[in-house]
């Protein structure tokens, strides 16, 4: 099942094109950055420049909710059940080739964040360090939540089946959702959700707002999610009637 | 290997698809499964496949549910309806997925596609495709475990005469080798030609099941059989 995952991916075009808008924003997030003003010679600055890996998660968090509602979309789920009617099987195999697909892409776009950070810093004159255990967890942290975040979506998509209805969904409550609650209850509890969650992870500021987690507590609660939404998609689809 | 269905009861929320329905499909034959729309024929091949829940009885493939197969696709293959493509995939890529999955060789890939002819649109994406061509691929992925048994929903759809014509052959020809063939169908005329064994089904409930033969034994046709069995207004 692993093998045929894999050649879904790599015969079909759309996947790629979503994976590739992460990159983009990181670098649109970067150059932002810079441009309003951002201090290269701080190192601060340099880690958030950094962290924009950590909006890549978004990308595949979409990229995971393909794995299962895609197929719904275009029908292509009945092939895929017939294969497999063993369906624990069938997702645990999305769950590891959609999740790792997603830390591949991460990989890649951390290379970029670097890629472009360090350009921006050698064109302002500061000096880029790579060295330092900030920057590397940073990296780090930033493409955990790729990962937990494309397992995440894996398990949303099984769990919606309706792909527009997922991603509307998953987009509304980053947008929302996670934005009302911090407003409404404050710091305490907004902290556990998701997002918040992984910009603990990622250590980045973007969100201001309520005061974040320690790194290590972000990365443990978004595996945890990841976990909760892996175990949702395995134990929903087995039950249920292809209609 | 025999697909056995017994006492197949399905209910929907209100609506009983299926009602205590019970018949066996032989091996060696052609069997058409017929009845008027909504008369449970798509239902029981999909409890059939794994797909649906029974909410009682069973449906056994050579004494096995479909989900306790060790190789479900070379031991069954099936073309349902409502069986889609990625539009941006490849005729040849499709099929090499559903190999993985199976465990099929990658050369029954060609192998398939020469036999349903498509080998020329192998390598062109399934959007290009017309109805025709997609219901030969649905067969192409049907075939590649070069299943004893094969279960066909309306897979004549969309042919044209030499198609239809064809795809009697061949279905004919795999029950000559011993293979078991369920075709679900509307179209009788077809069905005549093509099926040794019918099983009529309306409400959801048997309404006849044996060799074709007795069905039009007094000269009757089939059609005039089925009309009368489903009770449809004449």
């Amino acid at each position: 099942m692993v093998r045929s995952e894999f050649r879904k991916l790599t015969t079909a075009r759309s996947p790629w094109l979503l994976l590739a808008a992460g990159p983009l924003i990181v670098v649109a997030g970067v150059t932002g950055l810079v441009q309003s003003g951002g201090n290269v010679h701080d190192p601060a600055v340099q880690r958030q420049a950094l962290a924009h890996l950590g909006l890549a998660a978004v990308i595949t968090l979409l990229f995971g909710i393909v794995a299962v509602a895609g197929e719904y979309r275009h029908g292509t789920i009945t092939d895929t059940y017939l294969s497999c009617p063993d369906r624990r099987r069938m997702i645990a195999a999305k769950l590891a080739v959609y999740g790792l697909a997603g830390a591949a892409a991460g990989l890649v776009t951390a290379g970029i964040a670097v890629g472009v950070t360090a350009a921006w810093w050698a064109a302002k004159g500061g000096s880029f360090r790579l060295s330092g255990s900030d920057t590397w967890l940073t990296l780090a942290g930033g493409l955990a939540a790729c990962f937990a975040f494309a397992v995440i979506g894996v398990g949303l998509g099984a769990l919606i089946r309706n792909l527009a209805g997922a991603v509307a969904i998953a987009l509304a409550w980053i947008a929302l959702i996670e934005g009302i609650v911090g407003q409404i209850t404050g710091s305490g509890l907004a902290r556990w959700l998701p997002f918040y969650a992984s910009e603990a992870l990622d250590r980045s500021d973007i969100g201001g707002g309520p005061h974040l987690l320690p790194q290590w507590a972000g990365g443990l609660v978004l595996l945890g999610y990841a976990a909760a939404f892996a175990a949702a998609a395995v134990l929903t689809t087995l039950r249920r009637d292809v209609t | 290997m025999e697909i056995e269905v017994r006492e197949l009861t399905k209910t929907f929320g209100p609506v009983t698809a299926v009602r205590n329905l019970s018949f066996t499909a032989p091996a060696g034959q052609v069997t058409g499964l017929i009845g008027p729309n909504g008369s449970g024929k798509t239902t029981t091949l999909r409890v059939a496949l794994g797909l649906v829940r029974p909410s009682a009885g069973t449906v056994l493939i050579g004494g096995a549910r479909y989900a306790e197969l060790r190789r479900p696709r070379r031991t069954a293959g099936a073309m349902l309806e409502a069986t889609g493509f990625h539009p941006g995939q490849r005729a040849r890529d499709h099929l090499r997925v559903l190999a993985a999955a199976a465990g099929v060789p990658d050369r029954r890939v060609g192998e398939v596609l020469a036999e349903v002819g498509l080998a020329d649109a192998a390598g062109r994406r399934i959007r290009g495709f017309s109805l025709g061509m997609r219901q030969r691929l649905g067969l192409a992925g049907a075939l590649l475990g070069d299943p004893p048994v094969l279960l066909l929903d309306e897979a004549a759809n969309g042919l044209d005469p030499a198609g239809i014509a064809w795809l009697r052959g061949l279905l004919r020809g795999l029950a000559a080798q011993g293979r078991t063939v369920v075709i679900a169908s509307h179209v009788l005329g077809e069905v005549a030609q093509t099926a040794g064994h019918v099983v009529i089904v309306s409400g959801g409930r048997l309404r006849f099941a044996g060799p074709l033969s007795e069905l039009a034994a007094d000269g009757g046709s089939l059609e005039s059989a089925f009309l009368r069995l489903t009770g449809a207004p004449a």
